[in-house]
């Protein structure tokens, strides 16, 4: 199976380590790109070292799969993922850290493709975002994107000292 | 060593798994409670299952009771999805159709206090499966959960249809174990040498 492919103006291809490295923390070093997960920025080195094993250990196990989004400068401008595959209830949590250079349009396009991608290719039924609940840029692109919100759970990690609680959204297959 | 204890509740008690408990599975496993789960076809796959509910307590993975009512045993209770480090888990019970609400609401509640105090969980959640009976949500509610979310087509039934998850949480008001240093916040941490003062001796105060 190809896990790489095109929507639009945009390569949607998995991380190659040896050359990903310094374009992937480039993104993943602003704040704002994981706030909503949350995740602490990637400012160190040994942080892309780990994010890198961890991603394709993942993959590896068919448990995850990491995108690296770029456009047609070939500029890094997102990165998608799904996690936790659920084989059995043929579901995954999709995850998105976006730079300011995607807007709606363009994510259509990238999310759209990686729906199609996961629910033929894949088999997969349900997608689901789980995120805090009060990052507005994120909730109109859920909404805009055609997913629905489902609640709220509460204190589903605790980062930098405050329990989170985590908004559900998800998109089903038709 | 035993990591699943034996637990006492009104009118009956939860108990951990042995393989002498292969008749009693089997007879659960043959009636399922939950919407599309399949019988299994031989006894014998129900020893792993044993061994698998002693892993996943030993590795703080998940947990599971028996659930017996006056020496009969009529279900089972579960934990898994089990987050150690953020003191949160999901529970499910599974009983056969003579396991009546208050039993049922009983062995749950016992299982929690025991979660509680022994690992400091302080967030439960419990997934209903759209098809379950209706009465364990007022179960749910009666313990003090909550719904907080409804997972659409997150449960497979068979091989096409899918069912709705109920998923609520219950919230205890136990404060968090804090960080710090040997002595701080009145934690005894590792020092030995710290009178730690037993229950007896807090109700005695």
């Amino acid at each position: 199976m190809n896990w790489n492919f095109i929507a639009g103006d945009y390569l949607l291809r998995l991380p190659v380590a040896d050359s990903d490295r310094t374009i992937l923390q480039t993104l993943l070093q602003v704040p704002e790109v994981s706030a909503h997960i949350p995740r602490l920025p990637m400012y160190f080195e040994a942080q892309v070292d780990d994010e890198f094993r961890q991603m394709v250990q993942r993959f590896d196990a068919r448990e995850a799969a990491f995108w690296m989004v770029e456009n047609s400068e070939d500029k890094l401008v997102a990165r998608i993922s799904i996690q936790h595959i659920n084989w059995l209830q043929r579901s995954a949590y999709i995850q998105w850290e976006l730079s300011d250079e995607i807007d709606l349009d363009g994510l259509s396009v990238v999310v759209s493709a990686i729906k199609d991608f996961c629910f033929k290719n894949l088999g997969l039924h349900r997608l689901e975002m789980r995120l805090r609940p009060d990052f507005q840029r994120h909730i109109q692109l859920l909404e805009a994107l055609g997913f629905e919100y489902e609640g709220c759970l509460p204190e589903q990690l605790e980062f930098q000292n405050e329990n989170i609680d985590l908004a559900v959204w998800s998109v089903l297959a038709k | 060593m035993k990591f699943t204890p034996e637990l006492e509740f009104e009118g009956g008690k939860v108990r951990p798994l042995t393989l002498d408990d292969l008749d009693h599975l089997w007879n659960i496993y043959q009636q399922p409670e939950l919407p599309g789960q399949s019988k299994p076809k031989e006894k014998e796959q129900l020893a792993r299952l044993v061994d698998y509910s002693i892993k996943m307590a030993a590795t703080q993975r998940g947990m599971m009771w028996l659930l017996e009512v006056d020496g009969q045993v009529l279900g089972m209770v579960n934990v898994y999805d089990w987050q150690a480090s953020l003191l949160r888990l999901t529970m499910r019970v599974d009983g056969l159709p003579e396991l009546s609400i208050k039993h049922r609401q009983a062995a749950l509640s016992a299982c929690m206090d025991f979660l509680a105090k022994k690992y400091h969980t302080r967030n439960f959640a419990y997934q209903w499966i759209d098809g379950q009976k209706e009465e364990i949500k007022t179960m749910l509610t009666n313990l003090g959960f909550e719904l907080r979310a409804t997972l659409r087509d997150a449960w497979r039934v068979g091989n096409s249809g899918f069912a709705n998850i109920e998923q609520y949480h219950l919230l205890n008001n136990q404060e968090k174990p804090k960080a710090g240093r040997l002595g701080e916040f009145d934690n005894p941490a590792q020092n030995i040498n710290k009178d730690v003062p037993t229950e007896t001796q807090k109700e005695t105060k």
